[in-house]
């Protein structure tokens, strides 16, 4: 906090009043300049995946993923209109997968694991460079992402302004990635080599102002993939070369003053061209502190399944798959977020827990045997300095 | 865009500020509102009016009813500029009643004053508002370095042309000479004084600043200045001290936490500001 934003309650309130009019907007101000200050973060997530039930494991493990996902970025200013950021990210991951869905001597349909043996590697190299103007910036980013089995390079352009006495903020993006496909021969026979797979996809979306106390979004988002897009370290994947995937989705944000709080409401459609669709609501509570802000969060997600899912694969079809995550199910989120702003630093930390089951789902649909349920926790350090 | 350009720009926003806020302007918001005092009829509020009445609301509560921007009918009992002030004691008593905003309804319907003769007046807002909104427009438009000034509210950007900050001069009490200059860079600077105009009744001066709850001239400090991040702030803290006995407004504006700078009636000075100046009790 600059010295000359003061210390007394009054001065407080006074700021969070004032900070719903555009003149006082420096999140609005900083968004349209470049950053005042180098920030540098770090930022560390653990995910882990409950044992699978053994009663639904046919043979295998019943340990399933871990995966530590570590994040270190850099944003500096150049000169008056400019920033540049370097952003590194590597995923860790360990454990073991659902290999295929087999029947038991009962009948009854089971997973066969791939065995805890799954250690994979991926390193994502990003840089953006940012142009800012009086009412906007416009970004292009570069990333590569390697690991033993997959290389990924792609580039994106995505731009912001803002209209209407900056109360209206439109956004676009657009990018391609060009994906190789190498799967490694582990204790799992993989039959591909050498496949690919180009990525397109686009954004168009507007936030606006509608009160002092009141924002909404809306956005839209198209992708296309053509190319090698089966699971290959599933026996029993065949899925279609192309797929075509369209999400819209919706914000909502109510400050309540005498609360020093706000309401979150997130709805998101997704619908694409192998018969997935798919709907997420999520609510959060922002309870801001003098130094901090909780957001308690409950997320609600159900999906439809693909056409060519069953719980067995049907070998005999053009294009088949037994992935439970094609599968119809729903899932509910329960998670907390915590960010505390000490001067130049910030600190941020979040936990969620994951639990997924045919019968919340709004779809009918044969129950996949290998619905997972998850835990996740993150922990970030943001420094900004100048 | 060029510079004249850009200082039109400036000029009509300003301008579009005025026709909404002036309570002189028989066409503005405020005026609206004041000729519907009593009417039954609510005035709907955009978003930017309803922040500023929610402003004006913080700073009533702060100031434990001291400012209050229903207050300024009480100037008529009072006269102000003639020799021998006078005051109509009848005529404060009827006054007084036509004062308070708590009496004020704010609802989704926008706003109502409920007892005819009721006025608001946004002239302790406005004015700090708008060069804030002066400032924005010219950062908006890529302004690195410049100042604003709307009568004796200073609001500057960046540094000056020659890397130096800007220094704004703070007026002396009794005319003459600046008591210093204080440096600012993308900082603002409010001055609010009792010393502009003041009368004396039945052997005591007064400032012409008025008490809403009494509906008598306030004791209070002759003049403070304080620095802040934008003239609206800064212009709260200043108003609501020289409401202010000498010693509160002290308290108060050291709790603010901002520089400031405090001259009492006996041309005393106090603060950080002054000691930063070199200036000291009489």
């Amino acid at each position: 906090m600059s010295p000359l934003s003061g210390n007394s309650v009054f001065l407080r309130s006074l700021t969070r009043t004032l900070a719903t009019l555009p003149a006082y907007q420096a999140g609005a101000a900083l968004a349209d300049a470049p950053p005042a200050f180098t920030e540098v973060g770090v930022r560390y997530s653990h995910y882990s995946e409950d044992d699978i039930d053994a009663s639904s494991v046919i043979f295998g493990a019943t340990s399933r993923y871990d995966i530590d996902i570590t994040q270190l970025w850099i944003e500096a200013p150049v000169g008056a209109n400019w920033s540049v950021a370097l952003d590194v990210q590597n995923d860790y991951q360990t454990g073991a997968s659902p290999w295929f869905v087999g029947t038991d001597q009962d009948g009854q349909p089971g997973v066969i694991m791939s065995g805890a043996s799954i250690q994979d590697n991926r390193v994502e190299v990003g840089v953006t460079t940012r142009y800012f103007w009086a009412d906007g910036n416009a970004g292009l980013n570069l990333s590569h992402s390697d690991e033993d089995d997959y290389e990924a390079l792609s580039i994106g352009f995505d731009a912001s302004w803002n209209t209407a006495a900056n109360t209206r903020t439109w956004t676009t993006s657009v990018s391609n990635s060009s994906d190789k496909v190498n799967p490694t021969q582990g204790v799992i026979p993989v039959f591909v080599m050498d496949e690919e797979l180009d990525t397109q996809s686009g954004y168009f979306g507007v936030s606006q102002i509608l009160s002092r106390t009141t924002i909404v979004r809306v956005g839209l988002n198209y992708t296309y993939s053509d190319g090698y897009l089966s699971d290959p370290y599933k026996l029993n994947d065949r899925r279609p070369q192309s797929h075509e995937r369209i999400a819209l989705s919706t914000g909502y944000r109510h400050f309540l003053i005498d609360a020093n709080a706000s309401v979150q409401f997130d709805y998101r459609y997704y619908a694409d061209s192998w018969g997935v669709d798919s709907h997420t609501v999520e609510l959060g509570w922002a309870q801001h502190f003098e130094r901090s802000t909780l957001t308690p969060f409950f997320r609600y997600y159900s999906q439809r399944e693909a056409d060519f899912y069953q719980v067995t694969a049907d070998l005999s079809e053009p294009h088949f798959a037994d992935d439970y995550r094609l599968s119809s199910y729903g899932a509910m989120t329960l998670g907390a977020r915590w960010a505390i702003n000490l001067g130049d630093w910030t600190f941020e930390l979040e936990g969620e827990r994951y639990w997924s089951d045919a019968d919340w789902g709004l779809y009918d649909g044969d129950s996949a045997p290998a619905l997972v349920d998850f835990w996740r926790g993150t922990v970030a350090i943001i420094w900004r300095f100048d | 865009m060029t510079a004249t350009g850009l200082a039109s720009k400036v000029q009509s926003h300003l301008e579009a500020l005025e026709r909404r806020y002036s309570r002189y302007l028989a066409g503005s918001l405020v005026s609206t509102i004041n000729r519907r005092a009593g009417s039954g009829e609510f005035t709907r509020l955009d978003p930017e009016s309803e922040t500023l009445l929610e402003v004006a609301d913080q700073l009533w509560r702060s100031s434990g009813g001291l400012f209050d921007i229903t207050s300024g009918v009480l100037r008529r009992a009072w006269r102000f500029d003639a020799a021998n002030t006078t005051v109509d004691l009848s005529q404060l008593e009827s006054l007084n009643k036509k004062v308070g905003w708590d009496k004020v309804k704010r609802t989704i319907e926008g706003v109502y004053l409920p007892i005819t003769g009721m006025e608001i007046d946004l002239g302790g807002l406005a004015k700090e508002y708008a060069a804030d909104c002066a400032v924005r427009l010219l950062r908006d438009h890529g302004v690195t370095s410049g100042l604003i000034e709307l009568a004796g509210d200073v609001a500057t950007i960046g540094f000056q042309p020659s890397g130096m900050p800007w220094r704004v001069g703070i007026r002396a009490p009794q005319g003459g000479d600046p008591v210093g200059g204080i440096a600012l860079s993308n900082a603002a600077a409010a001055t609010s004084g009792n010393y502009a105009r003041t009368l004396r009744y039945e052997g005591r001066t007064y400032g012409h600043l008025l008490n809403p709850l009494t509906g008598w001239p306030v004791e209070g400090p002759t003049s403070v200045t304080v620095i802040g991040e934008n003239c609206l702030s800064a212009g709260a803290v200043t108003t609501i001290a020289c409401l202010q006995s000498p010693d509160a407004a002290m308290a108060w504006l050291s709790e603010a936490g901002l520089p400031w700078l405090m001259i009492d009636q006996d041309a005393g000075y106090h603060g950080p500001l002054a000691s930063k100046l070199g200036l000291g009790p009489p």
